[in-house]
């Protein structure tokens, strides 16, 4: 199938580009670091810091996943190498689903730097045999981020004020994916007494399923100019 | 899959294009047969990239009617795409990749890919061969204009949109499009080719339409072209 | 003078029902058994609630209708619905905090309802802000109409999520849960908020056609063509 082949022909492009760029990704980790770090300015006691640890993970996510969605559509522009892409003709939802799992590759990088940076920072005791759940939400969350952070910074990438468009939209819209995640994140951290885990793990699984179907549906009515 | 041979390969009637309060477009009827070659013409802002962009399904038009390959190239987006090539002066090219990755990607993803064998053959006659392995962004314009160029050897289109191509090219670079338009013709392609470069598009013959501020001003054989400038500046 | 049109009448309609609704709740309905006089403010708090959710749910059919038809005049209807859906979430949000006050002691607590239209009301903002950065006609509508369904899909995740987030909700406000003599205010202050929307819409959208129009210029006349 034409469009299986095209998804990964573009995969492997992107992920080439950004392991070409990869000081670009530098950046974005010392970001996502950085944003724990002044967390715990906001929370001076260590206790606090325990109890917020899985909420101060989530926003470090989200801060940084801005930088990594206005980044991705960038280079697609620059000589209009996207317009190329179209002409070739390459289908537009085998476009979106390139990038929607290139940044969701980039995001879940970001787990394995993040996570431990906080571990450290806030003196959270973790178990390892959470490290499973840990992963799992953390994966989760990526993809939530991804789908609908792929859709509008492909609308928003060719216009002035994307820096400021792409979080105004975005924010809202994944409220209920933040939600979902900082519980469930605390619920592996602090323990989970009333095993509420497995609801909060549903709302992720929907919204994620939601967003990967519409914004492929989506998607090819703003790639370019519209009907 | 070829398309059917009775009908134009383009054909606008009235096409116009409303770009806010101003008319990109306006009133175009033209026809391109199969094997034409025909050479926009006008100053800057008279509607020639409009117009290929149109053609190309990546414009909408605002009135009129559009068929390319008797479709219209906005509904039928592959079936005429497939057909198509086009050429501007945006090179649609990855800065971080190299030559030959560039080429391979749109290879990889065109409806009729090449054996990947074929690739270095098509790099070496556009003299690219010894740089395959750098990256784009290390390129001169004319070597990233080389590149851009291949596409329409890879797409094997029937009907190639070429924007401004002599652009950016040295002499040397300018002489081998020409022979190339020249062969493709020789094999059925069809060409509309928008162009500054007159003394060397109208050498290519065909017929050529002028436009002005988005309308047909004047039609006629190319090899005419030149002297009704000569006139409109006497 | 003009003629009335039928969307003057509808908001002349909406007026003259909020008048005569209010009253009758503010003199005539008995006083809530639990919060008194206080929960009188339900009488436009609940009215203006419900027509946010209709006017929301309105954009969304606009936005699906702009998509697959790509026609004009829907996205005029659907920027009218977006804009009284934002409208109608400012107005809702002071009188919910105004009747939180008295009622739980705080100007804002983080309740289902007041957190999710809050949320709301920045989901829909947004778009409205997106909607004055493009300038492309074509391309604002049909951004619009996916951010528009985008931003829908997500409200009954957000309401979910804000619900098992903080577990203090109270029992959704509706006629059969209050007392008879409040019912008939009610329903007629939610006919006349609903008129008025309506007739916001239409305006609105109006006003956005007459623009739209405003900014396109006819086409050029043809000029003479001299063949060779």
């Amino acid at each position: 199938m034409i469009v299986l082949r095209q998804l990964v022909a573009l995969i492997g492009k992107d992920l080439r580009l950004e392991w070409r760029r990869r000081a670009r990704l530098l950046v974005v980790f010392v970001f996502g670091a950085m944003t724990l770090l002044l967390f715990s300015f906001a929370l001076p006691e260590t206790e606090m810091l325990v109890r917020a640890s899985g909420g101060l993970l989530v926003l470090a996510l989200l801060l940084s996943s801005t930088l990594g969605l206005a980044e991705s559509f960038r280079v697609e522009h620059e000589d209009r190498a996207l317009e190329g892409l179209f002409l070739l003709p390459v289908e537009p939802v085998a476009v979106f689903y390139s990038k929607a799992i290139a940044n969701t590759l980039f995001l879940l990088a970001l787990g394995p730097v993040l996570a431990p940076a906080a571990l450290i920072l806030y003196s959270v005791q973790v178990d390892p045999s959470a490290i499973a759940d840990f992963a799992l939400i953390w994966a989760l969350a990526a993809a939530g981020l991804a789908a609908p952070g792929t859709l509008y910074s492909g609308m928003t990438s060719r216009m002035r004020g994307q820096d400021v468009l792409l979080p105004l939209l975005l924010f809202p819209l994944v409220g209920p994916l933040l939600l979902a995640s900082v519980k469930s994140l605390n619920l592996v951290i602090l323990g989970d007494a009333m095993d509420q885990l497995g609801s909060w793990r549903n709302l992720l699984i929907a919204f994620d399923v939601i967003y990967w179907s519409i914004g492929g549906v989506l998607y090819p009515f703003v790639c370019e100019e519209g009907s | 899959m070829s398309s059917s041979p009775d009908h134009p390969i383009v054909s606008t009637r009235g096409l116009g294009r409303r770009f806010g309060r101003s008319w990109a477009l306006a009133h175009v009827d033209l026809d391109v047969e199969r094997g034409d070659l025909v050479l926009l013409a006008g100053a800057n802002g008279s509607g020639k990239t409009t117009l290929l962009r149109t053609i190309a399904g990546l414009i909408h038009r605002t009135t009129g009617a559009l068929a390319v390959f008797g479709r219209d190239p906005n509904r039928a987006r592959a079936f005429c795409r497939s057909r198509l090539c086009l050429v501007t002066h945006h090179g649609y090219l990855y800065d971080h990749l190299t030559a030959l990755e560039m080429l391979e990607l749109w290879n990889r993803l065109s409806p009729s890919p090449l054996p990947a064998p074929e690739l270095m053959p098509l790099l070496e006659r556009m003299g690219l061969a010894e740089r395959a392995d750098h990256e784009i962004r290390g390129f001169s314009a004319g070597m990233r204009k080389r590149l851009t160029l291949l596409r329409a050897e890879l797409e094997k289109p029937e009907l190639v949109l070429l924007d401004e191509p002599f652009s950016a090219l040295d002499p040397d670079g300018q002489r081998f499009l020409e022979r190339w338009i020249r062969s493709s013709r020789e094999q059925g392609k069809t060409f509309v080719i928008a162009s500054h470069a007159l003394t060397r598009a109208t050498s290519l013959g065909g017929r050529s339409v002028l436009l002005e501020r988005g309308q047909i001003a004047w039609r006629g054989p190319s090899s005419q072209l030149l002297s009704r400038f000569q006139e409109a500046a006497t | 003078m003009k003629p009335l049109t039928w969307q003057h009448g509808l908001g002349i309609l909406g007026f003259g029902l909020l008048v005569t609704g209010s009253v009758m709740g503010l003199t005539m309905a008995p006083p809530e058994r639990h919060m008194g006089d206080v929960s009188r403010i339900a009488y436009i708090h609940v009215p203006t609630a419900w027509s946010m959710l209709l006017a929301s749910t309105f954009a969304f059919g606009w936005a699906l209708t702009s998509l697959w038809t790509g026609k004009e005049r829907y996205d005029d209807l659907l920027a009218g619905s977006l804009e009284a859906t934002v409208i109608l979430s400012v107005l809702m949000l002071p009188s919910g905090m105004i009747w939180a006050k008295p009622t739980w002691g705080v100007w804002w607590d983080w309740d289902v309802r007041l957190t999710s239209s809050l949320v709301g009301l920045l989901l829909f903002a947004g778009i409205l802000a997106l909607r004055t950065f493009v300038d492309e006609p074509k391309r604002r509508a049909t951004w619009t109409a996916v951010a528009t369904i985008v931003a829908y899909v997500d409200i009954p995740l957000i309401y979910f999520g804000v619900r098992w987030w903080r577990s203090i909700h109270q029992v959704q406000s509706s006629p059969e849960t209050v007392s008879g003599g409040m019912i008939l205010p009610w329903r007629i202050n939610a006919f006349a908020v609903l008129f008025i929307t309506l007739w916001f819409i239409a305006m609105r959208s109006r006003i956005e056609a007459g623009r739209r129009q405003l900014e396109q210029a006819g086409e050029p006349e043809r000029i003479a063509e001299a063949v060779a």
